[in-house]
């Protein structure tokens, strides 16, 4: 109801100013051409001395002023309109896709705990179901994290663990750790690595990054997943190319992808579930490093590509190493009042 | 829990959440049911067409095909066939939506154990108990409507359409109690077999799409009538 009034709201507004601004025009019109009538007509025998050739230019720059002022009103409300309704609308999508997420390892866990209330259930049985929750509630922590880190990466407040890893092995063990998380067979994921330089990087942000990658990667897809990785150097970056099989993105959602609750809807793979924020938080981490992310898709059925690409050590250095390093310590010795 | 006159009776879970739908397979199959596990909309309709279902557990949310398509397709194909949608969408949309398209029963998520088995077994109940009262007088007529208790076909005298299993029953119990007042709780008890505390709401929405089918005018019905504070009556 809310949402409906919000609408008629804005539309009503944007009626009165068409009306306010024809009925601007129309009166200006009639005041000008019923004045030039009438002192055409009259103004010789009433007084001669006035002459026609004089141009008010008053009028006409008030009422141009007052044209573009009310168009300008116009275009504002309704830019602000369609952002508030486009806002509204992914709002909603966020909404309805965490308020999913969140119940269905609710419910799972709920399930676990009443079959173990209510039945004599065997010790193996028992094992699973203990598996099931712990399963569950990893899987909760990990939504409701992401959710939080949102506003700390888009503040730059995150607290990074930044430290100086050498590229090629570091990127290796790191999608090892995620290949493990996702079950996926050690063959799914080919990494070509050619990478000997240093970079400085959060180890559990990049892992955030490829868990995301892989996560798409295996949501959207239509038979068993294929990724192969190339990681390089350059005398500036460090370059990771990360391709998969999948179904490939339509050339028009290539750059809506990295955008807020954006959710890239396949006709082939209806209700595919997440919160929309994935891709989101990947182009923020990596922002973040001081690096760039870019997404190809040759489109339907023709995979993804995305490249990363993060300044290397030396280049680092000059530009961000003093800063991030101090908010790494900083972050240190909060973990140590802590605790 | 156990309840040997269940045995047989073969259900398909459609969920596509692996640890629910192991915790739910292990709960029916602990109750005597057979269980035929799909993970997606495909899967769904496939053991549907090949195997013999007594009853449907459906998620909305589940690839390829979603829940609300899969509903669609089998109430096409078995109007009698009990739904019960377990979904963790809880707006009212989605919940008239899954009703309208012949879900007969809906769950949210997060849920009771022992409320999704009682509303499995009312439902089964409610399949035999329909077989049995249908079987002395299939054919109803009021006004310019038809009913026909045993194929579910109807008729208003504009449209011919199909009630699901629970709308007729719900029409049904109300003919049979003509000129009397029938609660909202005496519906839940003896149509739902529920506890009339879970949901007195899903009584009103059943009854808002029955004036759809059978009234001229629904905002002024003529045959259901509402009793306020009491509940609602059918008169001819």
């Amino acid at each position: 109801m809310k949402r409906r009034h919000f609408f008629f709201y804005h539309v009503v507004i944007f009626i009165i100013a068409q009306i306010a601004w024809l009925s601007l025009i129309g009166l200006w019109i009639y005041w000008y051409v019923y004045n030039y009538i009438v002192y055409k007509e009259v103004g010789d025998h009433v007084s001669p001395e006035i002459s026609f050739d004089i141009t008010n230019a008053g009028p006409f720059v008030i009422g141009l002023v007052l044209l573009v002022g009310l168009s300008l009103i116009t275009i504002w409300i309704f830019r602000h309109l369609n952002v508030q309704l486009r806002l509204t609308k992914l709002y909603d999508t966020f909404i309805s896709n965490v308020t999913h997420e969140l119940k269905s390892p609710l419910s799972s866990i709920q399930l676990s705990l009443e079959t173990l209330k209510t039945r004599d259930v065997p010790r193996e049985k028992q094992k699973e179901f203990v598996g099931m929750m712990i399963k569950d509630v990893n899987r909760l922590t990990r939504l409701i994290n992401s959710i939080l880190q949102i506003p700390a990466l888009e503040q730059k407040k995150f607290a990074y663990s930044y430290q100086i890893y050498s590229a090629g092995s570091v990127i290796k063990q790191i999608l090892n750790d995620s290949i493990e998380q996702f079950r996926l067979p050690l063959e799914t994921v080919n990494i070509e690595e050619n990478a000997i330089c240093e970079f400085v990087i959060d180890i559990d942000g990049l892992k955030t990054v490829f868990d995301n990658l892989i996560d798409n990667a295996v949501k959207y897809s239509l038979q068993p997943v294929k990724i192969n990785v190339n990681i390089s150097c350059t005398t500036q970056k460090v370059v990771i190319e990360f391709n998969d099989n999948g179904i490939g993105i339509a050339p028009k959602e290539l750059k809506k992808v990295f955008n807020k609750f954006h959710r890239v809807y396949h006709q082939n793979i209806p209700n595919v579930k997440g919160t929309g924020l994935g891709l989101y938080q990947v182009k923020e981490i990596i922002k973040n490093h001081g690096g760039k992310i870019y997404i190809f898709s040759e489109g339907d059925g023709k995979g993804t590509t995305f490249k990363i690409e993060l300044p290397i050590y030396q280049v680092f250095k000059k530009r961000f190493l003093t800063n991030l390093l101090k908010r790494s310590e900083q972050k240190k010795q909060l973990e140590i009042i802590n605790e | 829990m156990n309840n040997s006159t269940f045995e047989k009776h073969r259900i398909l879970l459609v969920e596509d959440e692996e640890n629910l739908a192991i915790g739910l397979q292990y709960n029916l199959t602990e109750e005597g049911y057979i269980v035929e596990l799909a993970k997606d909309g495909r899967e769904a309709l496939k053991h549907f067409e090949t195997k013999k279902i007594d009853l449907i557990i459906l998620d909305i949310m589940i690839p390829y095909i979603d829940g609300f398509e899969i509903a669609r397709r089998v109430r096409k194909k078995d109007p009698q066939m009990p739904i019960l949608m377990l979904t963790a969408r809880t707006t009212r949309e989605d919940k008239v939506k899954g009703l309208e398209l012949g879900a007969d029963d809906y769950i949210t998520k997060p849920f009771h154990l022992d409320e999704l088995l009682l509303r499995i077994k009312g439902m089964l109940k409610r399949k035999t108990w329909y077989k049995d009262v249908t079987s002395g007088k299939p054919l109803v007529g009021f006004g310019k409507n038809k009913i026909n208790f045993e194929n579910l076909s109807c008729s208003n005298g504009k449209n011919d359409f199909n009630l699901t299993p629970q709308e007729a029953m719900v029409m049904k119990y109300l003919i049979e109690n003509k000129g009397k007042i029938v609660s909202r709780k005496e519906l839940l008890e003896n149509v739902w077999h529920l506890n009339p505390d879970i949901e007195t709401r899903t009584v009103d929405n059943f009854i808002a799409r029955l004036r759809k089918y059978f009234e001229v005018d629904p905002s002024k019905p003529v045959y259901i009538k509402s009793v306020r504070s009491a509940g609602y009556m059918f008169e001819d």
